[in-house]
């Protein structure tokens, strides 16, 4: 090798956990890249139900189904519950950050268990909404609402699962005010399924018909 | 071995000589690179942009493959060449020149296609000549419309379409299940059959088309048979149309008669269609006597028949089409000793011989 | 502070199998995205052998039409899903952390991951053949209601869960190039001194991130609608037929560019090394390559000109302007030739197939942006004939560029320029015979497929007899090929660590680097870091 000028290469540990450059790390970097591709594969789903929505002959929601969708008081209160789950979660955040391991463990601990009792409420409205006629199958209108809200679903199952991750690994002292990454890119995954999940309800709830 | 200059600039002279060549050698197959000549007036209108997007094609073709040549040829490396060339990062006025010319091109071609898909897509929904081609996994029906464009006056289940030249003829497109396209080649046009949307257009076939019979073809895949989804347009002059109009619409008056059944003591031959194909390829009927076919349809919503023509290709013979499953006895004249063949009106890959003796 | 952790002792060549199964090392996990892929793209090419037999003369000879159908769905699936976009992506596993001076890919667990899913989707999409329905057979557009559970049979589910664990693949794999992309630079490596192969991964990968999970919703759609009785996108239950299209395209046109990108990328790399000269124009392909990307976006219902369902205008405008920056580079590449000293080894001889081969492709794609004359090419041969300039003269032969560029670097070890040469000249011959007379076909009316054509139709039965024996031609190509590999792992001669004067980081280290890559990185001042230490010509230049 005939290169004249050189320079030490710094370290290689093979770890990749930190920056070099500073700025945000790997791991929160990634997570926001990956949260982006999860907005398209959400916005894939909403362009769908939109498109449907906007072709539906008799219009939204379908004769059949006008008044089966009720935001209370499940739903609203499972609503409310995930919003406040977000606040906890951030809590642990900003705790550890200070290096309040007392923090981030009651918080997070918190946080799963508001998301579990999302998922068991959710769980328990689908089945009244079964026994009510709103089916997977029955028309576009049960199409849509259970591949939308499942997916969501299924996106707050695996932010809990994360979220234990992070449990289990903060009780076991893992976390430190200088090195919590997976903390920050959980939480950070967790407020994203928080405001799809807004975004959802307001869609599937609010948003009122253009006659 | 080392290439002085002249036998380098000789080299560019044959390269010169070559891409001169391949030129005029191109001129003849340009040719080769044209669609077939179109029958309808939108198929002249598209034809004509054809060309002239075919002239810029070829000529930025020639153009940049030129330069690639040319390259190639004029700065291959030389055993002399020990230093390196200049090294040259980039050229401002360069890079806006070969961004701003492009730009005219597509522009213009932008605007030439614009213009003429105003042309092409324009229907003026005032003619009383109206069509509707009803596609299904795999066969082409087409209704004629009453001037409402609702009234089915009559339905054709052969895959044969005549329309009037030089009048203004209305189509539109159904289909059944999945999606299909109705595409004619010598139209240099097609547009899909969607299931849940009903498209349309127009087209006007040339006068000087009176007689001539174009073939087309399913163009979007819709399943298996696919391949199987041919038809056919004839063009009549208008008073043939009118005429052969008429008749058709007599005939879809009329009572059907009642289904022939075999003569005691007649010759009756089984054949039997499934998945787009019939069991026999070879059938045998006696000289000089009636005989019968019995048919059996097995293809659940498929149209089907036997259609029989002679040596010469002549049709002698053509039973009902009807959708499966179902079946018809269909009664034949009697024929003379020889070899015919036998196929479906609905799909024409559906063949098979019949040896008369 | 070298604390170069070269621990284990290097141990290149004899890793056991057990450490390429686990292994995850950017470099081997690179090398065994090209070989799944390359075994996929022999798969895929007997499946167009398949086809191609049986188009060779009129009439049904060794399929029928069932067969046929699943033919060309997977032969398309495989080669798009399983050989160009995993070997693309194979090729920037391999050489992205060592053209940044970085050690590994940012996530090189989540790397090896992204790689297990392609053999596992490959087992999938294949095993529909096992099946009672046999294989997906709606096209690899799978359109709807085709595609729906009325029409097809299982092999589509498999299909859909095939594409679905590639497209999560692409996405793990997208992210971990961003993140290696953004964060992980030597010292020096400014955004503007990147190869432009790095550029090309890196748009690639937005593409790949913002298109691909479009393209996840629309197969997990498509899934609900086959098996639990929902009703996206069949007319007949309430649905929509064209909302399909569109999700499709929405992906789908981009990944064309997924699917181009990274081998212009190579292109490139190659033409200034063997030309001796800088890339001409570096900040312009820069500029194009992210215009490709953002007009990528905007263009999607040009394949759907003929539904009937789309506004014209607009995506003809767009389709005609996408021209401009693929022009742009075009030109570039022509002047980083010009006034060079051309050096025709095997990797130039496939960049300028590719150069004029693509040029080709490109204007035949152009050919449909004018929507009228897209009503009479839509879904004709000529179609075919476009797709294949693009990827198989484009991509394809940016594929051998690069394969035959790095294999010293890759292994050691040089591959035969001779054989090399054959290989070129068959490929390029029978690539041409294959796929030319597409476009005459296309004009003469002939759709594509279809398992059966008429005799007598015009000149079909001729130029599909041409292009079966061009077809053949290819697959000859091939035995050159891999005879050239194989030989050459074992006995070609050494490579050392920089053969071709190469410019960029990864001909700074020995062949094949060593596990973390890098003892030492020269100085970092232009995009050609090693050709300025080469010519000494580290300090006080500026770019
Ligand atoms: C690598 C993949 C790739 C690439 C790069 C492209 C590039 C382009 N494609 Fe292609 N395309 C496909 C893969 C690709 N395509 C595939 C797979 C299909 C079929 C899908 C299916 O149905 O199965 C398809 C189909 C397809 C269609 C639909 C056809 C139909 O079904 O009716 C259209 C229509 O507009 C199109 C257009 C274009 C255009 C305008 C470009 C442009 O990007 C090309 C731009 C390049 C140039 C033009 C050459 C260089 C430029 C210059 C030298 C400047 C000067 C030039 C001019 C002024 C013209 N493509
Ligand atoms: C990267 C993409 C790619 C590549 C490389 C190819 C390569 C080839 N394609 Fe492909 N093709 C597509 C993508 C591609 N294709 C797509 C997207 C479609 C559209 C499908 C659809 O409509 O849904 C299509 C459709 C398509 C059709 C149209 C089918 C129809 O519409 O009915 C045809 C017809 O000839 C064809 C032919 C070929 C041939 C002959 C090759 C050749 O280049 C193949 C070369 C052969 C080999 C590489 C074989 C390997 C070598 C050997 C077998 C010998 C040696 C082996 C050993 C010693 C082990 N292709
Ligand atoms: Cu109907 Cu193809
Ligand atoms: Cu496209």
């Amino acid at each position: 090798m005939a290169l004249q000028s050189t320079t030490a290469v710094a370290s290689h540990t093979g770890t990749t956990g930190h920056a070099r450059e500073g700025g945000i790390s790997n791991v929160i970097l990634g997570m926001i890249l990956f949260i982006t591709s999860e907005v398209m594969f959400f916005a894939g789903l909403f362009a769908a139900y939109f498109n449907v929505r906007a072709t539906a002959p008799g219009g939204w929601p379908p004769a059949e189904f006008v008044g089966k969708l009720h935001v209370f008081p499940l739903v609203g209160v499972a609503t409310t519950l995930l919003i406040i789950s977000s606040v906890t979660c951030q809590m642990g955040v900003w705790g550890i950050r200070r290096g309040d391991h007392t923090a981030l463990v009651r918080s997070i601990g918190i946080t799963v268990v508001l998301g579990a009792i999302f998922l068991v409420m959710q769980a328990t409205d689908y089945l009244a909404l079964y026994g009510d006629g709103v089916r997977l199958d029955a028309g576009t209108f049960g199409t849509t609402y259970y591949t939308l809200t499942g997916f969501h679903g299924a996106h707050v199952l695996a932010g809990v699962l994360m979220l234990s991750v992070v449990l289990y690994r903060s009780m076991a002292g893992q976390f430190s005010k200088e090195h919590h990454d997976m903390v920050e890119a959980v939480s950070i995954y967790w407020h994203f399924v928080d405001v799809v999940w807004i975004v959802l309800f307001s869609t599937l709830y609010l948003i009122p018909n253009p006659a | 071995m080392s290439i002085s200059r002249p036998r380098r600039s000789r080299l560019a002279t044959i390269a010169a000589l070559v891409a001169a060549s391949v030129l005029v050698a191109g001129c003849n197959a340009v040719d080769l690179l044209r669609p077939p000549a179109a029958v309808t007036a939108q198929g002249h209108e598209i034809s004509r942009l054809y060309d002239i997007v075919l002239a810029i094609a070829a000529v930025v073709f020639v153009l940049v493959e030129g330069l690639i040549v040319f390259a190639v040829v004029r700065y291959r490396r030389k055993p002399s060449d020990s230093s390196l060339p200049p090294q040259i990062h980039g050229n401002n006025v360069l890079e806006v020149v070969w961004t701003v010319i492009p730009t005219l091109l597509v522009a213009v071609m932008f605007l030439l296609s614009f213009e003429s898909l105003n042309k092409v897509d324009a229907v003026a929904n005032t003619t009383d000549v109206r069509i509707r081609a009803v596609a299904a996994q795999f066969q082409w029906t087409f209704q004629y419309l009453a001037p409402d464009g609702q009234t089915v006056l009559f339905e054709q289940l052969a895959p044969e379409m005549a329309v009037p030249v030089s009048r203004t003829v209305h189509l539109s497109l159904r289909s059944k299940d999945v999606i299909h396209a109705f595409y004619v080649p010598q139209f240099l046009f097609k547009r899909d059959v969607v299931p849940g949307r009903e498209n349309v257009f127009e087209f006007n076939v040339d006068a000087a088309d009176a007689g001539q019979t174009f073939s087309g073809q399913c163009a979007e895949l819709c399943g298996v048979y696919h391949d199987t989804m041919l038809f056919k347009v004839h063009a009549l002059s208008p008073e043939a149309y009118d005429a052969w109009l008429q008749e058709q619409i007599a005939a879809a008056r009329a009572t059907p008669p009642p289904a022939a059944s075999a003569a005691p003591g007649q010759t009756q031959i089984d054949l039997t269609a499934k998945n787009i194909a019939y069991d026999k390829t070879s059938l045998e009927a006696p000289a000089g006597q009636p005989f019968s076919i019995k048919f059996q349809n097995d293809d659940p919503a498929v149209s089907h028949n036997v259609a029989i023509r002679d040596a010469g290709g002549q049709e002698i013979f053509r039973g009902e089409i009807f959708p499966g499953i179902d079946a018809r006895t269909y009664p034949i004249p009697a024929l003379a000793a020889g070899t015919y063949s036998f196929s479906c009106t609905v799909h024409s890959n559906m063949t098979g011989t019949l040896t008369v003796k | 502070m070298a604390t170069t952790a070269l621990t284990p002792a290097y141990a290149g060549r004899r890793a056991g199998l057990y450490d390429w199964l686990t292994t995850t090392d950017h470099k081997k996990i690179g090398i065994l995205y090209l070989l799944n892929s390359f075994v996929l793209f022999f798969v895929g090419g007997m499946f167009a052998l398949v086809v191609r037999l049986e188009l060779a003369q009129p009439g049904l000879q060794f399929l029928k039409e069932a067969a046929y159908n699943q033919a060309f769905t997977i032969h398309a699936s495989l080669m798009i899903f399983l050989f160009i976009i995993p070997i693309l992506a194979g090729f920037g596993n391999y050489i992205v952390p060592l053209m940044i001076g970085a050690p590994d890919m940012a996530f090189p667990r989540i790397n090896a991951l992204s790689f297990w899913m392609l053999p596992l989707a490959a087992l999938l999409m294949l095993s529909g053949f096992l099946t009672d329905g046999g294989a997906a057979a709606a096209g690899w557009t799978s359109y709807s209601p085709l595609a729906q559970a009325k029409y097809s049979g299982v092999g589509t589910d498999l299909w859909i869960v095939a594409v679905l664990l590639i497209g999560t693949s692409s996405i793990l794999g997208a992210v971990n190039f961003l993140v290696t992309i953004f964060k992980m630079r030597a010292p020096g490596m400014t955004m503007f001194r990147l190869p432009i192969m790095v550029w090309t991964m890196l748009v690639t990968s937005l593409l790949v991130l913002l298109a691909t999970p479009v393209l996840a919703s629309a197969l997990i759609m498509l899934f609900i609608d086959r098996n639990y009785g929902g009703h996206f996108f069949d007319p007949a239950t309430g649905g929509n037929a064209i909302l399909w299209q569109n999700v499709f395209w929405f992906y789908s046109h981009p990944a064309v560019y997924i699917m181009i990108l990274p081998a212009m990328g190579i292109i490139s790399e190659v033409l200034p090394v063997f030309s001796r000269k800088p890339l001409f124009g570096y900040k312009a392909f820069v500029f194009a390559t992210a215009g490709i990307g953002a007009l990528g976006f905007s263009v999607w219902a040009h394949h759907m000109f003929t539904t009937g369902a789309v506004y014209l205008p607009f995506f003809s405008f767009m389709t005609f302007l996408i021209a401009i920056p693929t022009g742009v580079k075009m030109f570039n590449w022509i002047a980083t030739m010009f006034r060079g000293q051309l050096t025709f080894s095997t990797p130039l001889l496939f960049a300028l197939g590719f150069l004029t081969m693509f040029l080709i492709g490109g204007i035949n794609g152009a050919f449909s942006a004018a929507v009228p004359v897209d009503f009479a090419l839509h879904d004709t041969y000529w179609v075919v004939a476009h797709l294949h300039y693009v990827l198989f003269g484009g991509s394809v032969f940016g594929v051998f560029a690069g394969l035959y560029y790095w294999f010293p670097k890759m292994f050691g070890r040089m591959l035969n320029e001779t054989l090399g040469k054959i290989h070129f000249v068959l490929m390029f011959v029978g690539f041409n015979l294959t796929f030319f007379p597409m476009h005459i076909l296309g004009l003469e009316g002939m759709p594509r497929r279809i398992a059966n054509y008429a005799p007598g139709q015009a000149d079909w039965t001729a130029l599909n007899l041409l292009a079966t024996i061009g077809g053949f031609t290819i697959a000859l190509s091939m035995l050159p090929f891999l005879w050239n590999v194989l030989v050459s792992l074992r006995s070609g001669p050494l490579a050392g660590d920089d053969p071709w004067e190469g410019n960029t980081l990864e001909w700074a280290t020995s062949s094949p680097p060593p596990p973390y890559n890098f003892d030492h990185l020269p100085e970092i001042r232009s995009e050609r870091p090693v050709f300025d230490v080469r010519h000494g010509l580290g300090k006080g230049r500026t770019h």
